[in-house]
């Protein structure tokens, strides 16, 4: 019976992420996002059946197991584009950095400022990284994990609907600013759906993503003592 | 009907992520023996790099499963962006303060950043 349930989990989710592949390509817009479409649907999929989310992920295990050899293959297109990335690494460092600080900073006192508890803030302060480096960070601090994980996927799908309005305002235009600004504020997400469409900016928003996930693990426990 | 040459394409994409999924293992092997904060598949990326870098792992071997897996990234975190559902209590009171301010921090971080490589592109283009 649960495997049953389980192969019905992935031929949804498989088939569901199909069709709003399709209504992308039809209705092109940040807020046809195949990643927000999809988990919209599913939810109200599993919520008018009354399906928990425990037991979605009988087989949603699977797709998330999947997860870890995905990332890994990332080294991929960074292989390919080894020699333009080389040649920026010194801006990508340093744009990474202050958006890593901006990150923590601004998401912390405005959280505190908002009446937040300890506890909270320090679910809020990693949410610039990938799921797993926010949950380390945040346990360390000692604050409420599940809720870094829903911080986490706020800041990466609303990074991924509204990059487009951020980066025309902002007047980042070329590869390097919008991978940079990418993988620094939605981590594997956003990269995600950069790479879709280009992947010499999926690779920089890699690499933003990768070494902001360092940066954010070495100078939140410092930040917050400062902040909190 | 499925032909003989695309079925031995899907074989060699399953073996090809097979690797991927061995260098991921080695990765959380990493992370577990060394109590590093860094999740294992970043670390088996890092892994793979280097193993490219240095020619042991050839390109060939890997290079169509790990296009197919990089072409469906987002399908992969379909499975964790849906367990928000299990929050929804987050989203009444004053818990969606928290999604603005989380929202607005994200666009500061994506504008400082993405400025910072943008007046590098431009100072390059300028010489």
């Amino acid at each position: 019976m649960s495997t049953l349930t389980g192969i019905f989990m992935i031929m949804l989710t498989a088939a569901v992420y199909r069709l709003s592949l399709y209504i992308h390509r039809k209705a092109e817009s940040p807020w046809t996002l195949p990643i927000l479409t999809s988990t919209v649907v599913i939810i109200a999929f599993l919520a008018f059946f009354k399906i928990p989310y425990d037991q979605y992920m009988i087989g949603g295990e699977w797709i998330n197991e999947l997860l870890g050899p995905a990332v890994v293959a990332l080294a991929y297109p960074l292989y390919i584009h080894r020699r333009i990335l080389v040649k920026l690494a010194l801006p990508l460092l340093a744009g990474t950095a202050a958006g890593a600080f901006t990150g923590v900073v601004s998401g912390v006192s405005m959280a505190k400022w908002a009446g937040f508890g300890p506890e909270i803030l320090y679910a809020v302060s990693a949410k610039s990284v990938t799921t797993p480096v926010a949950i380390v960070i945040t346990e360390s601090l000692g604050g409420i994990t599940s809720l870094a994980a829903v911080m986490v996927m706020i800041a990466g799908i609303g990074g991924a609907i509204i990059h487009s309005y951020i980066f025309r305002l902002f007047g980042i235009h070329s590869h390097l600013g919008r991978g940079m600004g990418m993988g620094s504020a939605s981590h594997a997400i956003g990269t995600a759906e950069l790479m879709k469409d280009n992947q010499i900016e999926g690779s920089i928003s890699t690499v933003a993503m990768v070494a902001s996930a360092v940066l954010v693990s070495l100078i939140t426990p410092l930040l917050v003592l400062w902040l909190v | 009907m499925i032909g003989v040459e695309s079925m031995l394409k899907l074989l060699k994409i399953i073996f090809q992520i097979g690797i991927l999924y061995i260098l991921y293992w080695a990765g959380e092997w990493v992370a577990e023996t060394l109590n590093l904060s860094l999740p294992g598949s970043i670390i088996g990326m890092v892994l793979l790099i280097f193993l490219l870098f240095t020619r042991t792992v050839r390109l060939e071997w890997i290079g169509e499963g790990a296009g197919f897996m990089v072409k469906y990234l987002p399908f992969f975190f379909i499975p964790s962006t849906l367990g928000i559902m299990q929050y929804y209590e987050i989203f009444a009171g004053n818990g969606f303060l928290l999604i603005v301010i989380v929202l607005v921090s994200t666009m500061l971080v994506m504008g400082v950043s993405g400025l910072i490589g943008e007046l590098y592109h431009r100072r390059g283009e300028g010489r």
